[in-house]
């Protein structure tokens, strides 16, 4: 299985349209991957969908950088008892 | 850089201070006043107390049915008989929309008048409206009307040049044999003083007034002529400061304190030429006139009357009440309207199809967090209208979920969140971003993508209505 971290830049280039390559831990979605309004959105959207976990809204949209949230995905699976890789 | 003059000190606090007592939100904003307010007039301070509004017996006029069908083709009977019915049912059962007037020149204006009098309505009670002719009051009599209106030009544009009298003495003489013959047929007059905003106050409205005072004199209080003050161009300035004619501060003192005309026999009457027209009428309440006289959704003649709809907002806002008014009508009205072809715009106050609707996603997003931070009261439960978004490219998620949420009927935690309407977010982008359109995305169009990317909320809320 794929590490979080692996998979939270899978789904940020699919739905950024980026290449993995290019997204590092300490990019922020808005303002070094471009990420526009409806885009964070849906990057929550398929987090969700790709750990089958819910977030919070408010807390998920906080979130600023894709080491964030590999943080923040990390923390919702512990809480809700999904498996993952770290 | 001023001088500073005042230290403000921040109060801070933890909770906020909605400032409920001003903006209650189950009714319209109150309108607080303090007082007195003071007007030089001929050198002179006078004093005004507006605060006095709140428990003096103020009220709306209509005249739908007569200035408002000067901007129109005529309505047929059952027209008006809906909404009259309707205006009835607004009005509420203290009267607040007192009066309506009509014409009775043609067979129709009469059987108009009889069939809505058929209803049994208190109020609005019905008036006539007559040229200042003699031989009209036979019509007032012979349709039992206890009142109307007859039109007495005050400026010299009309008694000069409209009316050709050849001298202002001549024009009252002929004016007061009218009211004479009011009198003697035992029908109350009311001088619709046309023109009073361009008028010669001083040398020809005043020393009229002062005569049909004394003429007054002779019958009982309940006959006694009211006094129309007819802003028929729109001249009209509501501020303190500005000169006769046009000043309406000064024009209500003259006649009411002047020359003696009670609050109860005086009636604003404007247009709206210079967009001040809900304003002026909303003044002339303050400054100790007792009823404005307004039309349906402000439709008149030229650029129309005070909209009776905003009168009565106003009324609400310095009563502190709704004082038995069923705000309600105000939509069934407007729809009506509509239904038989009166353009009512988008945006107007109250009553556009749109007057409620957000089209930007940041006010989207305070509508979905709490509908009073955009919405100016509740419009739901008092026109049955609530805030909508309208979808553009600006709507962003935040108005999307409002739309969708609005659409199934959802509040409170069953509300759909913005994270699972990123399909339908997704889709409304699209439409601008690959499609290139330049237009806002019907509610049609949006209910065909919310059956398809929501079938479990369609099934649920939808399916069976």
């Amino acid at each position: 299985m794929a590490t979080v971290e692996e998979r939270v830049k899978a789904v940020t280039a699919n739905v950024l349209k980026l290449n993995v390559d290019e997204i590092n831990m300490n990019d922020s979605f808005t303002a070094d991957l471009g990420a526009e309004s409806v885009q964070s959105i849906e990057l929550v959207a398929m987090f969700e969908e790709e750990f089958g976990i819910e977030m919070d809204e408010d807390a998920a949209l906080s979130v600023q950088t894709v080491g964030e949230a590999v943080e923040f995905i990390t923390d919702v699976c512990e809480q809700q008892g999904v498996e993952i890789e770290e | 850089m001023g001088k500073v003059k005042k230290k403000h000190p921040l109060v801070d606090a933890k909770r906020p201070n909605l400032l409920e007592d001003i903006f209650p939100y189950s009714l319209p904003p109150m309108i607080h006043l303090e007082g007195p307010v003071i007007e030089n007039i001929d050198g002179k301070p006078v004093e005004f107390d507006f605060g006095a509004v709140k428990d003096r017996p103020i009220f709306i006029s209509d005249t739908t049915f007569r200035d408002g069908q000067q901007a129109r083709p005529p309505y047929t009977i059952e027209q008006m008989v809906r909404i009259y019915d309707l205006l009835s049912k607004l009005s509420g059962p203290n009267g607040v929309v007192l009066q309506t007037e009509f014409f009775l020149y043609t067979k129709n204006d009469r059987e108009t008048l009889d069939r809505c009098r058929a209803l049994g309505h208190t109020y609005p009670e019905c008036t006539g409206w007559i040229r200042a002719v003699k031989g009209d009051f036979r019509l007032v009599k012979e349709a039992g009307l206890k009142e109307t209106g007859m039109l007495t030009s005050c400026s010299d544009y009309h008694i000069f040049h409209k009316l050709k009298f050849r001298s202002r003495k001549e024009c009252i003489d002929s004016y007061c044999e009218v009211v004479d013959a009011a009198f003697e047929e035992g029908v109350r007059p009311r001088c619709h003083l046309e023109d009073l905003t361009r008028a010669d106050i001083e040398g020809f409205v005043l020393p009229f007034v002062d005569r049909l005072m004394e003429m007054s004199q002779q019958v009982p209080e309940e006959r006694s002529v009211k006094i129309r003050l007819c802003d028929t161009m729109g001249f009209g300035v509501s501020y303190p400061g500005a000169e006769l004619p046009r000043s309406i501060p000064k024009l209500i003192y003259k006649l009411n304190r002047e020359c003696g005309v009670p609050s109860d026999r005086l009636e604003w009457h404007g247009h709206n030429d210079f967009h001040k027209v809900h304003v002026n009428a909303a003044t002339a309440w303050l400054y100790g006139c007792d009823f404005i006289n307004t039309t349906l959704f402000g439709f008149g003649e030229r650029t129309g009357n005070p909209p009776l709809e905003g009168a009565i907002f106003e009324y609400i806002a310095l009563k502190g009440d709704l004082c038995g008014i069923d705000t309600m009508a105000i939509t069934e009205l407007a729809e009506y309207m509509r239904s038989i072809g009166l353009p009512i715009p988008d945006n107007y106050p109250f009553a556009g199809r749109a007057f409620n609707t957000t089209r930007a996603g940041i006010h989207a997003g305070g509508l979905r967090q709490d509908e009073q931070i955009y919405n100016i009261f509740d419009t739901a439960k008092l026109l049955g209208r609530p805030p909508r978004v309208a979808i553009t490219d600006k709507s962003g998620a935040d108005g999307v979920a409002h739309w969708l949420n609005e659409f199934f009927g959802l509040k409170g935690d069953d509300r759909i969140n913005k994270i699972r309407v990123h399909k339908l977010a997704r889709w409304v982008i699209d439409q601008y971003d690959v499609e290139g359109r330049l237009t806002a995305i019907s509610d049609q169009e949006l209910e065909v993508k919310a059956k398809e990317f929501y079938p479990d909320y369609w099934e649920k809320y939808k399916s069976g209505k």
